[in-house]
């Protein structure tokens, strides 16, 4: 009985973790890579992230969806890209306030004053972010760019959901905070 | 949404979950990562495989000897499992790159079929 719960896959078997693996790849592709931009800063090691991301998943694949027990594996493969994210900004001693620094707000369709007002507005969130400390901002990425409940950002925080709550709560309380004393310092 | 996170009570913090919301737009990843993320999969799974094969190949007799006391079989079901994953890899992104436009069922079965 062991024996047989321990022994590698059969041929139908890994037929069938490799379809699995390849709708999870499919279906949060996007996922990482949106993640990974938004902690690094560029599209070059944002691909290189990403790849390394989905190579590790494949490496644990099979373990990982016998331990989540039917739950999603979304919040497992964004916690993979922190830890890599984590490792770069570690390996090459930057720090990880830079990475959104050198993010553009995206463009609208509409050229009008109103929207140049407003990508000035955007330009100011994105630098307001860089001085949440670490959790926050990772906690705001997931929840924004992501559109991750707050029980997934827990699993991939490795937090529980209460702990999670008030962490968004508070990144988006400082957010505020440090936005409004920008534009009372620019009113006086 | 009941899930998410919690909606301030202020107009002012509900624009700025809206700005968040714009700013942190999800982004497309470029096609070409598709494609490359496939490769390094491939490449990956022959190197495994050369590997495994080569050493395979080094083996001695005294090796292939010691090989049957069980102290000694964690290498080789370590280098199994790269091979049989990497494997694995191999075929299901070559059959992918082979048949893209077929979409997934054709995929699935093409897997089936090789495998079985």
């Amino acid at each position: 009985m062991e024996e047989q719960a321990s022994r590698p896959p059969g041929a139908a078997e890994k037929a069938e973790l490799d379809r699995a693996f390849e709708d999870l790849y499919r279906a949060h592709l996007r996922d990482v890579y949106s993640y990974s931009y938004y902690r690094i800063g560029n599209h070059h090691d944002a691909e290189d992230l990403t790849e390394q991301t989905f190579l590790q998943a494949y490496r644990h694949f099979e373990r990982a969806r016998r331990e989540s027990d039917g739950r999603p594996l979304r919040p497992w493969l964004i916690r993979i890209a922190h830890n890599l994210a984590s490792n770069y900004h570690r390996d090459r001693s930057r720090k990880p306030t830079a990475a959104l620094d050198n993010i553009e707000p995206p463009v609208h369709p509409h050229g009008t004053e109103r929207v140049a007002e407003g990508r000035e507005r955007l330009r100011e969130v994105m630098e307001g972010l860089t001085h949440l400390p670490e959790d926050r901002r990772e906690a705001l990425i997931m929840r924004f760019a992501l559109d991750m409940s707050n029980r997934e950002i827990a699993r991939a925080l490795g937090r529980t959901d209460g702990a999670t709550k008030v962490l968004i709560h508070r990144s988006i309380r400082q957010l505020e905070e440090e936005l409004a004393s920008k534009e009372a310092g620019a009113d006086e | 949404m009941s899930e998410h996170a919690p909606r301030s009570g202020s107009a002012r913090s509900i624009d700025l979950e809206a700005l968040l919301a714009d700013a942190l737009r999800p982004i497309e990843p470029p096609e070409r990562l598709s494609g490359r993320l496939e490769t390094t999969m491939t490449k990956l799974a022959e190197a495994a495989e050369r590997e495994l094969s080569d050493w395979r190949d080094e083996l001695t007799e005294s090796e292939l000897e010691s090989l049957r006391d069980p102290r000694n079989w964690v290498r080789p079901v370590a280098a199994a499992a790269v091979g049989g994953i990497a494997g694995s890899a191999l075929v299901l992104f070559e059959v992918r790159r082979r048949r893209k436009s077929e979409g997934f069922a054709g995929v699935a079965d093409e897997i089936r079929r090789r495998i079985s």
